[in-house]
């Protein structure tokens, strides 16, 4: 048993499940105390003792389920029915295994059988699973990790069973159940039943190695596809990867925010406050028991976003948006426009609306502007310009997102100038690569000279970087 | 004491709080470990109520901590009363310059009055808090760290001290062990995510809404009175109304309030017009009720009973309206 909770925990940790050995220990302790026929009991202690976060619960419910749930049920299934084939074929099982009792007592110290063969004869379903189990682990099956290793590790588990053997075995014992005068009749059942229980058995071997790659290889494919999505660029999303994607991004908002409040924190302390600490102690005939500090306050940023919604970079000014303002507690005001010629207002949006249905709206053209033109920076800086140069104070960051590709209209660069003149920071994301920058009708090198910094931005994991970087 | 895992389903089911096995578990598994719980789960599912209950099952004090951003050591531990040693000062004054009468040098004096500084530094003058309260309690309490979610980081590292050795340190007096050791109970709404070196100390729990059946019995128990068809058809209302995709998802505590509500409107089974004017019971937010608003007639379509045959709707196969035969 222990050994059996020892491996589940590796199996857990395998699948992504962070258990620490003071837990395993927790587990141990719990499983003490309790008695574990239960089933459901024991599944929560273990559960109470090792996973500690809600997201992790369908996986451990998973994996205990394939760890747990008997093999022998599965076994029971397939040994169970022997009676029903046999008695498709117009056999009687019982009378035919009564009937070997009895010729097999005839022959006392004649009969010369392995345990498998023992086993499979009286169907100890017990034994079985025990030589299974052995075996499997002596051909290595936990080393199994694709569906294509299943035959070979059947195959050697088979062999380490040495289940031909014992095939041989039972087939010799029918002969000479066929020698000692058996009917024919009753030697072809022996034969018809020798063959079942061979076919069930490899049936069954078959369903333990698969077994065992589920549970070893369970979430494996689910750990590397979200680990792909960081990195995978933003062009070439499908509409299931994009709704994944939202939760990636969000959990790394969240982690973010994590992070930052421990930031905060540290610089809490400042200078003393007179004013306070005299206010605080004067109960105390204001003698200075309790000494207040002004905090240092780290100011948060005004965001402005500038989204090229066209559709050769929606996906980026998706998942941007979606990144900005699942931060929103981090800044003290985020004001968003979407372009693709014209220019328009977004953030009321965002103010009425969740935020998933609000990036939605807003990469619509929010009913503010057509997104059914061609890009044209220029005219949208302009428009910026125009309208909103004003919203810009020495606190704000102005981010935009385009790939700068004009289509040869006049990108009026000096729109870009006065924005930054204004600003505390500009900051350019590209989702395209910097060696296209200045290349064809990109105009990213006119507008580089005016942003304090120009970041290529195709993925996630640059996403989440730059966030951290400038803004923050 | 709680003797076994049905045990503590029977007895906090005496006290009106329904439970599955998997809380009763953990619970029990509490007890006999002397470990913490991590209660987490979404608002208003009972994680607060179940340390109410247990505390009251196993006649313990409730000591509790409302857990919220600032919350520092004087406020959780314990304080020096300032004032009150001031104003002992004050009246001692005359006993302070008594004892250095006499004194030769300003050093003697002083060395006087630092022989006698203990009084002044003494848990005379502390102010225990609700961590301190639990720990040098006579009789063994239940201590309750409510929403921890909302404390800050700091905070929670000064937990791990508490939680694990169960002393407190003060400078001017020294340790003070447990006299008894807590049972504590730790409630978060995943606010943030607490850190691992709290997790491992403690056994998890998640509470998560409960499954229809359930929510009857609690509803049958908290709602007195309540006709069966009237909880069933709330509970099974609910449990579609969670389905949705809103804001706010309704927990049990609403549908307690609701289900009073509705029988203080004495009515007696759900009709679309008085769901339409209690829906703003249940749910907070304005999106919300018109999101479910437009939704309504299609879930009360859905439990249209199949007793008139009459009905077109009813007539039609449907799919979930099935599924709910076969759970009753």
């Amino acid at each position: 048993m222990q050994q059996r909770i020892i491996e589940f925990t590796n199996l857990l940790r395998k699948s992504g499940i962070r258990v620490s050995v003071a837990e395993g220990i927790d587990a141990f302790m719990a499983l003490d105390v309790l008695s574990i026929e239960d089933r459901v009991v024991f599944r929560d202690a273990l559960r109470a003792s090792m996973v500690k976060r809600g997201d992790e619960i369908a996986t451990f419910d998973e994996l205990f389920d394939l760890y747990w749930s008997g093999f022998y049920d599965n076994l029971r299934d397939s040994f169970g029915n022997l009676g029903d084939q046999m008695g498709d074929m117009g056999l009687d099982l019982d009378s035919l295994l009564a009937q070997m009792a009895e010729m097999m007592e005839g022959m006392d110290g004649n009969v010369d059988l392995g345990e498998l063969a023992k086993a499979l004869l009286t169907q100890d379903l017990a034994a079985l699973e025990n030589m299974i189990r052995e075996a499997a682990e002596q051909a290595g099956t936990d080393r199994i990790e694709n569906m294509l290793q299943v035959g070979f590790f059947s195959r050697r588990t088979n062999e380490q069973l040495d289940l031909d053997g014992a095939g041989g075995e039972l087939e010799a014992l029918a002969e000479k159940l066929a020698g000692m005068g058996m009917g024919s009749d009753e030697i072809e059942g022996i034969r018809q039943m020798i063959k079942k229980l061979l076919e069930n058995m490899r049936r069954s071997v078959k369903n333990f190695v698969e077994r065992e790659l589920q549970t070893r290889n369970h979430d494996y494919m689910e750990k590397f596809r979200k680990e792909m999505l960081q990195e995978k660029s933003f062009y070439h999303l499908t509409e299931e990867e994009i709704t994944r994607m939202r939760e990636v991004v969000n959990r790394l908002a969240q982690r973010i925010k994590n992070v930052l409040s421990v930031r905060k924190k540290r610089i809490k302390r400042g200078k003393l406050d007179l004013h306070q600490t005299l206010r605080r102690n004067m109960a105390r005939g204001g003698i200075p028991f309790e000494v207040i500090y002004k905090h240092r306050r780290k100011d948060r940023p005004k965001l402005v976003i500038l989204c090229d919604v066209s559709s050769s970079v929606a996906n980026v000014s998706r998942f941007m948006l979606q990144f900005m303002y699942g931060l929103q507690e981090a800044f003290t005001k985020i004001r968003s426009y979407v372009f693709v010629s014209d220019l328009g207002e977004v953030t009321s949006v965002f103010k009425d609306a969740d935020v998933n249905t609000a990036i939605e709206q807003a990469l619509d053209g929010g009913d503010v502007i057509n997104v059914y033109t061609r890009s044209n920076f220029g005219k949208a800086f302009h428009d910026f310009w125009k309208d909103h140069l004003s919203s810009i104070d020495n606190r704000t960051t102005v981010i935009v997102l385009g790939d700068a590709r004009n289509n040869y209209n006049d990108p009026m660069a000096w729109c870009l100038r006065d924005v930054h003149n204004k600003a505390k920071n500009v900051v350019w994301l590209n989702p395209e690569s910097p060696s296209a920058w200045g290349f064809g009708d990109s105009v990213m090198d006119r507008y580089a000279p005016y942003c304090d910094r120009v970041e290529e931005c195709r993925n996630l994991r640059q996403l989440s970087k730059i966030v951290d970087d400038v803004m923050l | 004491m709680f003797d076994s895992v049905q045990s503590v389903i029977n007895d906090l089911g005496n006290l009106g709080y329904i439970c599955d096995k998997r809380i009763a578990t953990v619970v029990f598994l509490a007890q006999e470990l002397d470990k913490p719980i991590l209660i987490e789960g979404p608002a208003g599912v009972g994680k607060t109520e179940l340390a109410k209950v247990v505390a009251r099952s196993l006649g313990r004090e409730l000591i509790r901590l409302q857990c919220y951003e600032g919350l520092d050591e004087a406020k959780a531990l314990y304080e020096w009363e300032y004032s009150k040693q001031l104003l002992y000062t004050q009246i001692l004054k005359d006993k302070v310059s008594e004892t250095i009468a006499g004194a030769g040098s300003l050093t003697e004096a002083a060395d006087r009055v630092g022989a006698e500084d203990s009084v002044f530094f003494s848990s005379r003058f502390i102010v225990p808090r609700p961590l301190m309260q639990a720990i040098t309690a006579e009789k063994p309490t239940m201590l309750l760290i409510d929403e921890v979610d909302k404390s800050d980081p700091e905070f929670e590292a000064f937990l791990l001290e508490i939680l694990s050795d169960f002393q407190v340190t003060i400078p001017e007096i020294g340790t003070i062990e447990a006299t008894s050791q807590p049972l504590v109970f730790l409630t978060s709404n995943d606010a943030r995510e607490m850190s691992d070196a709290l997790k491992r100390r403690c056994l998890h729990l998640w509470i998560d809404y409960p499954t229809e059946e359930l929510e009857i019995k609690i509803l049958d128990s908290r709602v007195p009175n309540i006709a069966k068809q009237l909880a069933e058809e709330v509970v099974a209302m609910m449990q579609k109304i969670r389905a949705l995709d809103l804001k706010k998802t309704p927990s049990i505590s609403e549908t307690l309030d609701w289900a009073r509500a509705l029988m203080a409107l004495n009515a007696d089974s759900i009709e679309e017009e008085v769901v339409n004017d209690t829906l703003n019971v249940i749910l907070k937010y304005e999106g919300d009720v018109a999101k479910a608003q437009s939704e309504l007639s299609k879930l009360i379509q859905k439990k249209a009973p199949a007793p008139e045959p009459s009905n077109p709707v009813a007539s039609k196969p449907d799919p979930k309206a099935s599924k709910k035969g076969i759970l009753h």
